[in-house]
């Protein structure tokens, strides 16, 4: 489902700094997937070349089967709508949209009937638990109830794979242990693939992978039955 | 200050072209306030430093206006005990007909006074000739010129020049060339001197003179002397230092300086929005800044001075910025404002060189600063009251603008409410400028209600253009109305000041069309200058039988037109006879009775005066008013009021046979002539010039010839207008860029977010630009209403105070069609940079950015 081939990230700054250092890697279809490592090591990097945000330097990432060099950005942009589904440690949500409008908001990018997308929406939040907050905007939420929506709007497509970058890191840790329930329980009825960012070692003790960054490098990668 | 370093600098430094953008109101407000009034200020600082160099010693002048006097005042004067000296003098501008060379200033004096009061500094001379006064007046053909005049001209000593004069062609031989500086630098150097009885000669000015020059005796002051010569004189001459000949300019320029200041208070206001519009967004933007600093320690008070600081210092920036732009356009306008004068007041004055006053400076810089800081004020208390928790908690950034606010809403619906109020006290001033004022401020405050209104209607024209970025832009808008209301506001402001501008003119075109088609309707019209405002030189009255008598012409019609002046301000005075005038032409008539009022006015019973005399001068049918002649005091009723733009001072049409009385003069400065009917015209005319020319100096305009002079004055008048309208419209396009480049900045993590999410980067593109002629359309939409109620003022303005005309409502439906291709273009256009940075930037940076 994903695979990396000796993919380099590098950053221009005052000095060439290399977040990524030659990374190979493979992960099955419906794998939930830990990626752990210290700050600065290159985790949320890792993410954001497969969730197709950025582009590596060198090296290559294959997606479903899908070489992702040399495609446009429109291509890439096109693969991050019909495969992926973001989750962020801090939502991302538009705080100027509701939180039905916003779960509904890649449907009306892909062109989807108001109608439609609103029924889909209405549909994901209720999935997520936020049927009674489907108006309220995200300011009115609490931190578990905001992720709860970005979630749904990471759903909203059914992508096959699901990126979190620390989906409970921002959150207290009753809320947290919810909100890892709730990716797990959506792991498991809808058969996606997680790739999850996490500096928790509980979290990452609940999934069946967990592979481990060092320095840009890989440094670790424990299969196991994943702990509930 | 250190903190303007550390915080500030390195912002503004990041943001430099959108620091740059925010002033560009409050330059260019500055702009054109500094070059209108820098520009007019050089053209009357020439008009009197050309006066301060004639006058040399003089410290008195006897005049009657511009009409002049007899020769005997001369010698009344001269008798007067108080009196040391008193020279005669005639001054007239002539156009030279040299390309590059202008109008030449000719000054007639009496060389064997005059010296004594000017000194001609001559460097070449033909000293027998100019040393003694005698040999200068027994060789009328003698000429003094300036070095600057021989140097543009080639000319040099013993050189002869012809000159068209009333007595027909003449030849002047330059016997003296004055050096460069002192008199011989007035009027930019195009100066010439000759002997007075000459003068009277070349000019028609038969036995009169234009005005004495005079010194007091040693120990007199001079206060008391001009008392005494004043009351020795009567009230028909005006003993006056010459220094009051300037003031008299002063009221003429006065017209352009009060629309001048019109448009800088909207390119001001226009300034004030965009920087309260980049303020409020760089408080959000700079919310984590803020918090790190309250949570080390600083004081709310501490940010809000920070901010205030800011934008005190934007306010500089633009201000001196907009100084120096000012002063540069000014050399420009000067000279543009001195061909008008020249061309309609025959004052035209060159500025050769931009004074600008120091005080007026500061005034400006004062001014920008001011509008700066009270734009900054409500974000600088936003800043201040940043609650330093939430801003240090990442994710927690809150939109710009919470919303709609009731209190606002109901300042602007209680403001409107006394706007209407005002209407209705609107004969008082001070009421017509509270209400224009209420009325402008309550459209401002309503435009976040009236953006949402708005936008809700257009949000399902946008959704059926683009289904997905038509919400996307309607949804931008409506989230966040105080986001791009500012921008909406100043654009508003930019529409209406076109709208308003636009309106005048061609109120203006429309009015002054209909008069010029119903007044001056002569075949031909004799004058003895080049254009028909020009007045300095005049016919003998036998002249006009004499053009009554060639075969074709119908009648003839002699007007002596001079600028008097009534009560301290130049206005017009038309001596015609006016019973001929009223049976041929149909004047538009505001008050009085047809008959009677040209009737009485034709024996002298009273005065007819125009509607713009009626309304600068506060003047009724039925008031008394008295005109200063060299003859006596005339105290005469005003019989009727009609429309008449032949002056923007206002005029005042008396008989012939009074004026001659009054004034003791009997020439005529033009000549209205009608031809038989079914009379050649094109040959009448060519017979009139091979009748009179050679005995002559005259010019035969024809009607087309004359509408087409008085369309291009009109033009000329409105020059400054267009001008001001590009400015405008550049204030509006630049409050677009400005805005979008603010806007794209303050929504980057939803913009991320967006394409996060899957938005194809055209879906991006089309957003913003649908965004952004959103903008344009509801500024459009705003200001064209706004527009109709500042039209409505202006015109009032330019009843009331400005040149009394009573101008028809037309609402400038022309420029309305070109300005909506105009700015819904400038918005797309400016929306192009702001959309390509946008889907260019990268998502992992924007996706991180608070």
């Amino acid at each position: 489902m994903i695979r990396l081939i000796d993919v380099v990230k590098e950053f221009d700054c005052k000095r060439k700094v290399r977040a990524l250092d030659g990374i190979n890697l493979s992960i099955d279809r419906g794998e939930m997937v830990a990626l752990v490592g210290p700050s600065g090591s290159g985790k949320s990097t890792l993410l954001n070349l497969i969730g197709t945000l950025d582009r590596p330097t060198s090296g290559e990432i294959w997606l479903d089967g899908q070489n992702l060099s040399g495609l446009t950005d429109d291509e890439l942009t096109r693969i991050r709508r019909d495969k992926i589904g973001f989750i962020f440690q801090f939502f991302n949500l538009l705080p100027s949209l509701t939180c039905v409008e916003n779960v509904a908001l890649p449907l009306h990018l892909r062109g989807w009937k108001k109608a439609q997308a609103r029924a889909r929406a209405e549909e994901l939040l209720e999935l997520v638990g936020l049927k009674h907050r489907l108006e309220h905007l995200p300011d009115e939420l609490s931190g578990g109830e905001r992720q709860r929506v970005a979630i749904a709007r990471a759903l909203s497509v059914y992508p096959p794979i699901l990126l979190a970058d620390e989906p409970t890191g921002n959150l207290d840790s009753k809320t947290g242990a919810e909100i890892l329930d709730l990716i797990r329980d959506l792991h498991e009825r809808l058969g996606a693939t997680v790739l999850m960012v996490t500096h928790d070692a509980g979290v990452a003790a609940s999934c069946e992978r967990t592979i481990t960054l060092r320095d840009g490098r890989l440094a670790g990668d424990e299969v196991r039955a994943a702990r509930r | 200050m250190m903190l303007l370093k550390l915080i500030t600098w390195p912002y503004v430094r990041k943001h430099l072209l959108r620091c740059t953008l925010t002033t560009a109101g409050i330059v260019l407000g500055v702009a054109v306030f500094v070059a209108m009034h820098t520009a007019n200020q050089s053209v009357l600082y020439a008009f009197n430093r050309t006066v301060d160099r004639i006058a040399g010693r003089t410290q008195l002048q006897v005049s009657a206006g511009e009409a002049g006097f007899p020769e005997e005042v001369l010698e009344k004067v001269q008798s007067l005990p108080d009196v040391e000296v008193a020279v005669p003098v005639i001054e007239a501008t002539v156009q030279t007909g040299i390309p590059g060379m202008g109008n030449l200033l000719v000054v007639g004096v009496d060389m064997t006074g005059d010296r004594s009061l000017r000194d001609y500094e001559l460097e070449t001379a033909d000293e027998t000739i100019v040393d003694d006064p005698l040999v200068f007046i027994a060789q009328p053909d003698s000429i003094i010129v300036s070095r600057q005049f021989c140097d543009k001209t080639g000319l040099k000593l013993n050189d002869r020049l012809t000159m068209q004069t009333m007595a027909g062609p003449r030849q002047f031989t330059i016997r003296g060339v004055m050096s460069a500086g002192g008199l011989a630098s007035a009027f930019g150097g195009s100066l010439a001197i000759m002997d007075i009885y000459a003068a009277q000669m070349v000019f028609g000015r038969g036995r009169r003179f234009d005005r004495i020059d005079l010194a007091v005796r040693e120990g007199v002051r001079v206060e008391e002397a001009r008392q005494r010569i004043q009351a020795a004189l009567g009230p028909g001459l005006q003993v006056e230092p010459p220094t009051s000949r300037g003031a008299q300019f002063e009221a003429m320029a006065r017209v352009y300086s009060m629309t001048a200041n019109i448009t800088s208070v909207f390119a001001l206001f226009i300034g004030l929005f965009l920087i309260y519009n980049t303020f409020s967004i760089a408080v959000t933007q700079r919310r984590a800044e803020i918090g790190i600093l309250r949570a080390l320690g600083a004081p709310r008070s501490l940010i809000r001075n920070l901010f205030l600081a800011e934008s005190a210092l934007a306010g500089l920036f633009g201000s001196l910025l907009g100084i120096v732009l000012g002063v540069a356009m000014a050399r420009g306008v000067a000279g543009y404002i001195g061909e008008y004068f020249g061309e309609v007041y025959g004052v035209g004055e060159k500025a050769e060189e931009v004074a600008a006053d120091p005080r007026l400076l500061g005034l400006a810089l004062l001014i920008g600063v001011a509008t700066s800081v009270f734009a900054g004020w409500l974000p600088a208390r936003n800043a201040a009251r940043v609650d330093p928790v939430k801003a240090l908690q990442k994710g927690r950034v809150q939109v710009i603008s919470e919303g709609e606010n009731r209190l606002r809403r109901l300042v602007a619906v209680a403001m409107l409410a006394g706007a209407v109020g005002c209407v209705f006290l609107s004969s008082h001033p001070f009421f017509f400028y509270l209400g224009y004022m209420l009325s402008v401020l309550a459209v401002l405050l309503l435009t976040p209600t009236l953006c949402t209104l708005l936008t809700r209607w257009l949000r399902p024209a946008l959704k059926w253009l683009r289904p997905v970025e038509g919400a996307l832009a309607a949804d931008s808008l409506l989230q966040a109305p105080r986001r791009t209301s500012g921008t909406v506001a100043a654009l508003a402001l930019s529409v209406a000041l076109v709208i308003g501008l636009g309106g005048i003119s061609r109120a203006s075109y429309s009015t002054i069309g209909a008069w010029v088609k119903t007044s001056l309707n002569p075949d031909f019209f004799i004058t003895g200058s080049e254009t028909i405002t020009q007045r300095s030189f005049r016919f003998p009255e036998s002249f006009a039988d004499d053009v009554a008598r060639v075969e074709g012409i119908e009648e003839v019609q002699p007007v002596r037109s001079t600028r008097i002046l009534y009560k301290g301000t130049p206005v017009m005075l038309v001596a015609a006879d006016v019973e001929k005038i009223a049976r041929r032409v149909r004047a538009r008539i505001v008050d009085g009775d047809r008959e009677s009022m040209y009737a009485r006015t034709a024996r002298g019973e009273g005065v007819i005066i125009s509607d713009n005399f009626s309304l600068l001068r506060r003047v009724k049918r039925g008031d008394v008013i008295e005109l200063a002649a060299p003859n006596g005091l005339l105290r005469l009723p005003v019989l009727g009021i009609v429309v008449d733009y032949s002056d923007q001072q206002g005029t005042i049409l008396m008989s012939r046979d009074l004026f001659k009385r009054y004034w003791g003069d009997d020439t005529v400065n033009a000549m209205r002539v009608y031809a038989k009917p079914g009379v050649d015209r094109a040959a009448l005319r060519q017979k009139l010039l091979e009748t009179f020319g050679s005995r002559t100096r005259l010019f035969v305009m024809t009607n087309e010839e004359l509408r087409a002079y008085i369309m291009k004055l009109t033009d000329q008048w409105f020059g400054l207008t267009y001008v001001q309208i590009v400015v405008a419209v550049l204030v509006a396009i630049l409050g677009i860029v400005n805005t979008l480049t603010v806007s794209i900045t303050d929504r980057k993590r939803e913009l991320g977010v967006l394409q996060a999410v899957g938005a194809l980067r055209n879906q991006v593109r089309h957003t913003i630009w649908m965004e952004a002629a959103a903008i344009a359309l509801l500024g459009l939409v705003i200001g064209f209403a706004l527009g109709a109620v500042h039209l409505y003022y202006i015109l009032d303005v330019a009843k009331r105070d400005v040149a009394g005309l009573r101008l028809e409502y037309l609402y400038p439906y022309g420029i309305a069609a070109v300005l909506l291709p105009v700015l819904l273009g400038s918005a797309l256009f400016s929306a192009f940079g702001p959309a390509e940075g946008a889907v260019r930037m990268s998502l992992v940076e924007a996706l991180e950015y608070e």
